[in-house]
């Protein structure tokens, strides 16, 4: 994903609150903050599975709004597609595993918390795979990381 | 050492986010943000067949159905708003780990909808987990 950059850093951190981004941004938060939520909702009655088959239903229609509001013009780049379609089977492979998580009567913060770690597995392949350089705050971020995966299994 | 069922259901969606996360940079590399999410929803539904439930859908409550379909459509959406975060301006550096922190919205919700509390040393590794998730990804 990448930025424009327009704003310059100066504005950046004086003007957060009138910077669309910022309120997009916020809206993030607060849709997955509900996705999450919801989730754990559906999951108390309502299998994985049939959670993770609904789910889909769910994202269909901004799919199709997405795909409107590009006229219907989608780049033709068979690697491309081919690595975000198979994002979406491993994404929904997480998804139902997620679902079986709070199905299981598990504590809901801990489960969102434990499972938004994603990234450390992120970092660690971009690293081994794409030869991306090891940043100082990415190492501080694992430590945290390994410290609460540790709190979370006592 | 007992691990808990849902550390292993959590492990095993982070393992798989994880690679998503580099799938995603793989493929945002070569395609737009908002055609790699309409590519996704193609995955997703690759997988339907697998996950029908034929007419046992129809056995579970109205509103626990609702919630399941709206999960979807506030996760699609959540993801529509981080690429126009990026689209208008906001720097990776900044919107990646400002969004990552969606599990706040939940701990706050939580005690509101949901009578559940952690322990003090579970508090600790929530917020461990946090500023992880907030440094990785930056």
């Amino acid at each position: 994903m990448e930025s424009s950059n327009r704003l310059d850093p100066d504005s950046d951190s004086k003007q957060h609150w009138n910077a669309p981004w910022f309120w997009y941004s916020m809206i993030c938060v607060l849709c997955w903050g509900g996705w999450a939520l919801l989730s754990k909702l559906g999951s108390r009655e309502v299998p994985p599975e049939t959670m993770q088959f609904l789910f889909t239903v769910g994202t269909i229609p901004v799919g199709i709004a997405l795909l409107i509001g590009r006229r219907g013009r989608l780049e033709r780049s068979p690697p491309g597609i081919a690595y975000a379609v198979l994002n979406g089977i491993l994404s929904g492979v997480g998804g139902l595993t997620l679902f079986a998580a709070y199905h299981t009567g598990g504590n809901t913060s801990l489960i969102t918390v434990a499972t938004a770690l994603y990234p450390m597995i992120t970092v660690i392949l971009a690293i081994s795979i794409l030869r991306e350089r090891f940043r100082p705050i990415q190492a501080l971020g694992l430590a945290f990381a390994v410290a609460a995966i540790v709190i979370f299994s006592l | 050492m007992h691990i808990a069922p849902w550390l292993v259901f959590s492990a095993i969606t982070v393992v798989a986010w994880g690679i998503v996360g580099l799938l995603q940079k793989l493929s945002t590399n070569l395609i737009s943000a908002e055609s790699s999410l309409i590519w996704l929803v193609v995955g997703f539904l690759l997988l339907e067949p697998f996950f029908y439930p034929g007419k046992t859908v129809f056995h579970y409550s109205s509103w626990n159905l609702a919630w399941a379909l709206l999960s979807g459509v506030l996760n699609a959406l959540g993801a529509w708003a981080l690429f126009a975060a990026l689209k208008s301006g906001g720097k990776a550096s900044i919107v990646s780990p400002l969004t990552a922190l969606y599990p706040l919205v939940v701990i706050m919700l939580v005690p509101l909808v949901l009578n559940e509390s952690i322990s003090r040393l579970q508090l600790v590794g929530v917020v461990c987990a946090l500023i992880a998730v907030a440094l990785l990804s930056s």
